[in-house]
């Protein structure tokens, strides 16, 4: 807009308006506000709320689950150490090697254990990044595991990304610990 | 989201054109004019029938906060208007346009309402006051919860007649936070006032990253409530779910088709993880993006074409942009060595993703093809993340960032309004914007 409002303009556009409307009676048409989203319920039979939308069977969709879902936000100790990993990277470095190959010689003693792998990363960047990097860091010590004679059919992974770190601070320290892979015995 | 569908159990919702609206906007302002000189603008108090006389001042409030929330209009204050509206200004009695005039006002906003048998009516009126003439009219019914819901509906129409591009009033955010000491993150609802905070989900799991489908009626999201992390589609109106993407590891979903025939989704299989589209419909699975990195977080084009995504394929995650069904996947982030979670504004003209720059996360715009790059939102004490565009592509919604504590902000698509939409909720986060009515 130009410094002031263009009233010339504004009153060529009402007076074409006015003439448009002509002889019309003021108060004559009563039309629905095609805006007008009708609000579903209360017995009136109202435009369906699926409109437009994907045509899910009926019979597909389930109510909502209100009860709580499986614990997954609580960490299980475990006898194992947590293997590390650096900003943004996946690589298993030579103190994670270490600890993989107690968790491997654990496991060949104990051929009938199985082990979850879960992947965490701290919370700096982006939450869907951060759970692809999570996967990606439990797959990169899950690998690591299968080298050392572990099979695989006995590990599995999960990625929490950045959702439940284990330590709650947000300094270099926190981070770093909380970039880790961690060994659940089931 | 409409939020006449959120606050749900009540009559037909019905405006009434009682005038000639405006069904031609009259462009008094030009929205993209940098600088513009904004609108000054009163909002009276309300007449107020049989009923509940805080609507005299609740709804001019209502209609007052939506205005000045634009930056296009300059809201002159209650205490300097000069003339009390009554039922006669709704028949017959003209206004003393001289009056509103003087204190400034070159538009004048009037209405009154009326409670009834647990109805509400309300007649809103907006007025030319240099030139004394009725620019637009409407009367509503509903019951007294949509009643916030008529008063966005007709700020709407405000902003409409002024500048020619529907207001985003009533419009909802979804996002995820921690829910009270839960360590689990539930999905959330906030008007784009940041009023009206609803809790969607309720299973103290992780539920992550809500999507919108382009009606508003569903939201696709990420929940980890079996244990094991799947992709559930979710009705917004009823509540109704059904888990779409199983397969694979980790899995986000990103957007959906404009038709709302296909889910978007980041999906790990191995490691690995790839973009797939799934049919919303049967479940058919096609894979749009693969290689050897990680490729997640697609972003579908408005006209359905393209996609925005991130990949680490050159060694860290960078914005690529493809058409869907062809070959090349151009990078369109340059300058920074971490760029995520893109989002494709409404009418395509924009990428907005989040950049690390400096140590800082900030979020910045692009066209398409990666030119002309703004730095939208940037806090020079925390980080700003994960953008979502506002349906009339003139603001976004990001996350701010600083130290444990987070909030849900709003800034104008140029960067230069700022304001936050949700504080105080403990790790607030993934904001996603409705669509729009």
């Amino acid at each position: 807009m130009k410094g002031t409002f263009s009233w010339t303009r504004a009153a060529l556009v009402l007076l074409i308006a006015a003439v448009m409307v002509g002889g019309c009676a003021k108060k004559q048409t009563v039309k629905s506000d095609g805006g007008a989203a009708a609000a579903p319920g209360a017995g009136e039979v109202q435009e369906a709320p699926v409109k437009e939308a994907p045509a899910v069977p009926p019979t597909a969709m389930a109510p909502a689950l209100a009860e709580p879902g499986v614990a997954v936000t609580e960490e299980i100790p475990s006898r194992f150490e947590d293997v590390l990993f650096d900003f943004d990277q996946a690589v298993v470095r030579e103190d994670g090697r270490k600890t993989c190959q107690v968790v491997a010689a654990y496991l060949k003693k104990n051929p009938r254990a199985k082990l979850l792998i879960e992947g965490h990363c701290d919370e700096r960047g982006t939450a869907e990044y951060n759970l692809a990097l999570g996967e990606r860091r439990a797959v990169a010590v899950m690998n690591y595991l299968v080298s050392l004679g572990v099979p695989k059919g006995n590990l599995s992974t999960i990625s929490f990304g950045e959702e439940r770190p284990l330590d709650p601070g947000h300094d270099e320290g926190a981070w770093a610990r909380n970039r880790r892979a961690h060994f659940v015995l089931k | 989201m409409r939020r006449s569908i959120g606050a749900a159990a009540g009559a037909v919702l019905l405006a009434l054109f009682l005038y000639p609206s405006a069904a031609y906007p009259v462009l008094y302002i030009d929205i993209n004019a940098p600088g513009g000189k904004r609108m000054p603008l009163a909002v009276a108090d309300f007449a107020i029938g049989p009923g509940d006389p805080s609507l005299s001042r609740g709804i001019p409030k209502i209609l007052s906060d939506d205005l000045t929330l634009t930056a296009l209009f300059d809201l002159v204050p209650p205490t300097a208007h000069i003339e009390t509206v009554t039922p006669a200004h709704f028949s017959g009695k003209p206004l003393s346009f001289p009056g509103w005039k003087m204190i400034g006002a070159e538009a004048v906003v009037i209405g009154q309402a009326e409670v009834q048998g647990g109805q509400v009516s309300i007649e809103m009126r907006l007025y030319d006051a240099t030139q004394g003439k009725l620019l637009l009219g409407k009367q509503y019914t509903g019951t007294p919860r949509q009643i916030r819901s008529i008063a966005h509906r007709f700020a709407n129409e405000i902003v409409y007649t002024f500048t020619g591009v529907r207001g985003v009033f009533g419009t909802d955010i979804a996002f995820t936070a921690r829910s009270g000491k839960s360590k689990g993150k539930e999905l959330y609802l906030v008007g784009m006032d940041g009023q009206d905070i609803r809790k969607v989900t309720d299973n103290r799991s992780y539920n992550l990253f809500p999507r919108w489908s382009a009606d508003g009626q569903w939201l696709a999201y990420t929940s980890y409530r079996t244990g094991a992390p799947a992709v559930y589609l979710r009705n917004v109106s009823t509540g109704a779910e059904k888990a779409v993407v199983r397969f694979g590891g980790t899995k986000a979903p990103g957007g959906f088709s404009p038709d709302g025939a296909w889910l978007f989704a980041g999906v790990s299989q191995g490691g690995d993880s790839d973009i797939y589209r799934i049919r919303v419909v049967g479940g058919t699975t096609e894979r749009v993006v693969q290689g050897g990195g990680l490729d997640v977080s697609p972003s579908p084009s408005p006209d359905g074409r393209r996609i925005a995504f991130v990949s680490d394929r050159s060694g860290s995650p960078q914005i690529y942009v493809k058409t869907i069904g062809a070959g090349g996947e151009t990078r369109i982030s340059r300058g920074t060595a971490y760029a995520t979670s893109p989002s494709w504004s409404p009418a395509g003209d924009r990428i907005a993703y989040t950049a690390r720059v400096g140590g800082r996360f900030v979020v910045v715009t692009v066209a398409p093809d990666g030119s002309d790059p703004r730095e939208v939102a940037s806090a020079a004490d925390g980080d700003c993340e994960d953008p979502s565009f506002a349906p009339d592509g003139r603001s976004l919604v990001y996350t701010y960032r600083k130290r444990g504590y987070s909030s849900l902000k709003i800034v104008s698509s140029d960067g230069r309004i700022q304001r936050t939409l949700v504080s105080g909720i403990g790790d607030a986060g993934s904001p996603a914007w409705s669509p729009g009515r």
